[in-house]
């Protein structure tokens, strides 16, 4: 295989599932391009996928707020009324005395998709912008190493199975925070699977290539 | 003009970048992320987490996950116990997410990263069509779902906390999350390119 340079690499991919050597080809606006071995999707063109992003990911920023603010579920034994909300949660686990375990819950449940929400709106934003290159950058870095720590999703099938179990024992009243963290996993699943790091680096490239081709 | 053999090329675990291998410590040519930085100790590395792991496994399965606090009597219920108590009350399909998340799937885990480390060092299953890559990626993909136990010990007990009924988490909890902590540490500490010998 020959290469002009170490940069023409940028022009392949390597399929994430099964390792596969592709070559990038231009591709339709909305369409996506697939693995010829195994069927994966290896990247999506949208030619507003920085505005996309940026609508995606502030919603998911309120729905988030939202979700942590309202009780969660409340519950009715015997005359006895409980609720909870997720930082509860996580707080409940801290005063029962498990430290280890609230703290590794803490930052599965809260911390990571606060980040990964917070990091992503600057992030779009900045691509909308078109400024701050080496922010763009680090934000880009900071985020394909937080993002797997994010599980929001496990929680909200854990919620289900909590509740599920207690079907029988109590009353369960669903809050407002149930619908918005629905909403929420809903868009992390999206933003978190669907846009892969790899399209918003070769966003990236392409945005700050014009802007240098346009100074010089 | 620069000649690459294809085998050469690796993709950085950071930004997905397609990378020259250039043995130990080359520097991602996008990110400038080291692309496994012990290149020395992989091997290593991935082996400590996964028997750090392990070794948490198993008080994780013989302490209570529950403990329920009734009337001034305590009853402590360990992960399987309360899946054969699902069961005989009749949610199957809880009881099978429950066992799916906190037996299968954590030992899943060990055995397939054992298998992909010992292959690393002896010839095993070489002739065989196996994709090493897809059983990788299947591993860092369900691995997270084993948490669905700990998050709901974390819920109940949270929830059920009233005068007369209560629900603490036992010590099986901080067993069992650092366990599926340690295999997460693990499935991303095991160097891709070991997978084809590149090494």
């Amino acid at each position: 295989m020959k290469l002009e340079n170490e940069d023409a690499l940028d022009h392949y991919i390597i399929c994430r599932k099964c390792h596969t050597l592709h070559e990038e080809i231009p591709i339709h606006d909305g369409t996506k391009a697939c693995c010829s071995e195994c069927g994966a999707v290896l990247y999506r063109y949208d030619g507003k996928l920085a505005e996309h992003g940026l609508a995606l990911s502030i919603s998911g920023f309120i729905l988030f707020i939202l979700a942590n603010a309202f009780p969660l579920v409340k519950i009715e034994i015997l005359g006895h009324e409980q609720f909870i909300t997720i930082p509860k949660t996580f707080i409940g686990l801290f005063e029962g005395g498990f430290y280890l375990v609230g703290l590794i819950c803490t930052f599965l449940i809260f911390v990571f998709p606060l980040m990964v929400f917070l990091s992503y709106s600057v992030l779009f934003a900045l691509l909308h912008m078109k400024k701050k290159e080496k922010i763009i950058k680090e934000l880009l870095i900071l985020l394909s190493y937080i993002m797997p720590w994010s599980m929001s999703d496990i929680f909200f099938v854990s919620i289900l199975v909590a509740l599920i179990k207690l079907i029988g024992y109590a009353q369960i009243h669903i809050g407002v925070s149930f619908w918005a963290l629905i909403g929420f996993v809903v868009l992390e699943l999206y933003i978190t699977k669907n846009l892969h790091i790899y399209e918003l680096w070769m966003l990236k490239k392409r945005i700050f290539q014009r802007e240098n081709n346009d100074r010089g | 003009m620069i000649e690459v053999d294809e085998k050469k090329l690796v993709r950085c675990p950071v930004c997905e970048a397609v990378n020259i291998d250039k043995g130990a410590d080359t520097p991602c040519r996008r990110c400038g992320c080291t692309i496994y930085r012990h290149q020395k100790f992989t091997v290593q590395k991935s082996w400590a987490y996964l028997i750090t792991a392990i070794i948490a496994y198993i008080p994780a399965n013989l302490y209570p996950m529950l403990i329920t606090k009734q009337f001034g009597s305590n009853e402590g219920s360990t992960i399987l116990g309360g899946i054969v108590m699902l069961w005989e009350h009749g949610s199957y399909p809880i009881a099978m997410v429950i066992f799916f998340a906190s037996i299968v799937i954590p030992v899943l885990k060990f055995l397939i990263l054992i298998y992909l480390l010992v292959s690393v060092k002896y010839p095993l299953g070489k002739d065989k069509k196996i994709n090493k890559h897809k059983m990788y990626f299947l591993t860092e993909a369900v691995g997270p779902w084993s948490m669905i136990d700990v998050f709901v010990v974390a819920i109940l007990a949270a929830l059920i906390h009233l005068a007369n009924i209560q629900i603490i988490a036992g010590t099986a909890a901080t067993a069992f999350a650092l366990s599926v902590f340690f295999t997460l540490l693990a499935a991303h500490a095991f160097d891709e390119r070991l997978i084809g010998g590149r090494i």
